[in-house]
């Protein structure tokens, strides 16, 4: 029967047994995943990283009520996505918990410190690296259905029904969010795709 | 499939994922016959490209390791409440009551009770049974006189107070 699921439900029975290799195998699969999509709904790599790690730890506490007829990516993201939600709505009850106010000490330093694994030329890099903030800007500035559209948007193995479930909203609705989320990020970055800096060849 | 839909189709697939070599060629080839459609086009793929290139935000070396040290806990925290929860005492119970062992007592037990409920029963019935029999033998008792016998009561109970018999006078009468 086993054979029969997809490896992440396989590995959730194994979970569901009390084994921690297949946990931790899942934990690896998908941390950078949910970090992406934790990091762009609270902008803050830290308190991402405490948020991500919540995801997995109640994926541990919801083992038992996991349906492996059910994608497990779509069941993470829908977890991530409610603690994600949660997280803002308890920033806005109570802004002065925010993690933003303990980066006060470091106002030096940049917003986020991404490693930039690419070997650009100085300037380029100088160019990449003013647009990835203005579109970081862009993103952090969209309603947080449309924001959470858009990045669930960019996870490769989620179709556009399973983002709608995540989501809680019907196909068209999704489609409908993405579609004015970036319409939203083209008019705010019309002069930067213009200057066709992270166009690719096709 | 009309055209336009076509272009939808190839647009939203872009918004997910590179297309592939086959649908680059297509998209190329809707273009071609629709240019007016290619300014609009341009600023999506470049909104595309500007989305995939963004960086990752970094994930500690030691991110697994503390997510399964908070889980370790997490369980063991959850082992400490289920020895004390109720569904815990009810899972021990269910445990150590199972139907293979309570079955024979708990059908010994209510024939028990059972028995004891019939003796109980047959004994209220012969109480009154026993009662009625002496009610019925109550009511065959004929009824009292009437109270216009006591008229002259007064007078009879008078008779106690009168003087004793002359008891010679009586004897000489004889």
């Amino acid at each position: 029967m086993s054979s029969e699921l997809e490896p992440d439900a396989a590995l959730m029975i194994r979970v569901k047994q009390g084994d921690w290799e297949a946990f931790a195998a899942l934990v690896d699969k998908y941390k950078q995943p949910v970090m992406n999509l934790a990091c762009r709904m609270v902008h803050d790599p830290t308190e991402a990283e405490d948020l991500a790690q919540n995801v997995f730890l109640q994926v541990f506490k919801s083992a038992d009520r996991y349906a492996v007829s059910s994608k497990f990516s779509t069941w993470l993201f829908t977890i991530a996505r409610n603690l994600c939600l949660n997280e803002i709505r308890r920033r806005s009850r109570h802004p002065a918990d925010s993690l933003d106010a303990a980066r006060a000490d470091h106002e030096d330093q940049p917003l986020h410190q991404y490693e930039d694994g690419k070997t650009s030329a100085p300037p380029d890099r100088l160019l990449h690296s003013e647009l990835e903030q203005k579109i970081e800007e862009a993103l952090a500035a969209l309603p947080e259905n449309q924001r959470l559209a858009v990045a669930l948007c960019r996870q490769e193995d989620l179709s556009y029904e399973d983002i709608a479930r995540v989501l809680g909203c019907s196909l068209s609705a999704t489609k409908s969010l993405i579609h004015r989320g970036r319409e939203t990020l083209k008019q705010k970055l019309k002069p930067y795709l213009r200057t066709g800096v992270w166009r690719e060849p096709q | 499939m009309n055209q336009q839909s076509v272009y939808h189709q190839l647009l939203e697939r872009s918004w997910r994922r590179p297309l592939t070599p086959p649908e680059q060629a297509e998209l190329r080839a809707w273009l071609e016959a629709h240019p007016e459609c290619r300014a609009g086009w341009e600023t999506e793929a470049a909104l595309n490209q500007a989305l995939r290139r963004l960086p990752e935000p970094p994930v500690s070396s030691n991110f697994t390791a503390r997510v399964l040290q908070a889980a370790r806990r997490e369980a063991a925290a959850a082992a400490g409440r289920g020895r004390q929860s109720p569904a815990r005492w009810l899972a021990l119970l269910r445990e150590r009551w199972s139907p293979v062992r309570w079955l024979p007592a708990t059908a010994l037990a209510a024939v028990l009770v059972a028995a004891g409920l019939f003796s109980y029963h047959r004994f209220n019935f012969n109480k009154h049974q026993a009662m009625a029999q002496s009610l019925a033998a109550v009511a065959e008792i004929t009824s009292l006189p009437s109270p216009a016998i006591l008229k002259d009561f007064d007078a009879i109970l008078a008779l106690d107070n009168a003087p004793p018999a002359d008891e010679e006078l009586l004897a000489l009468f004889q």
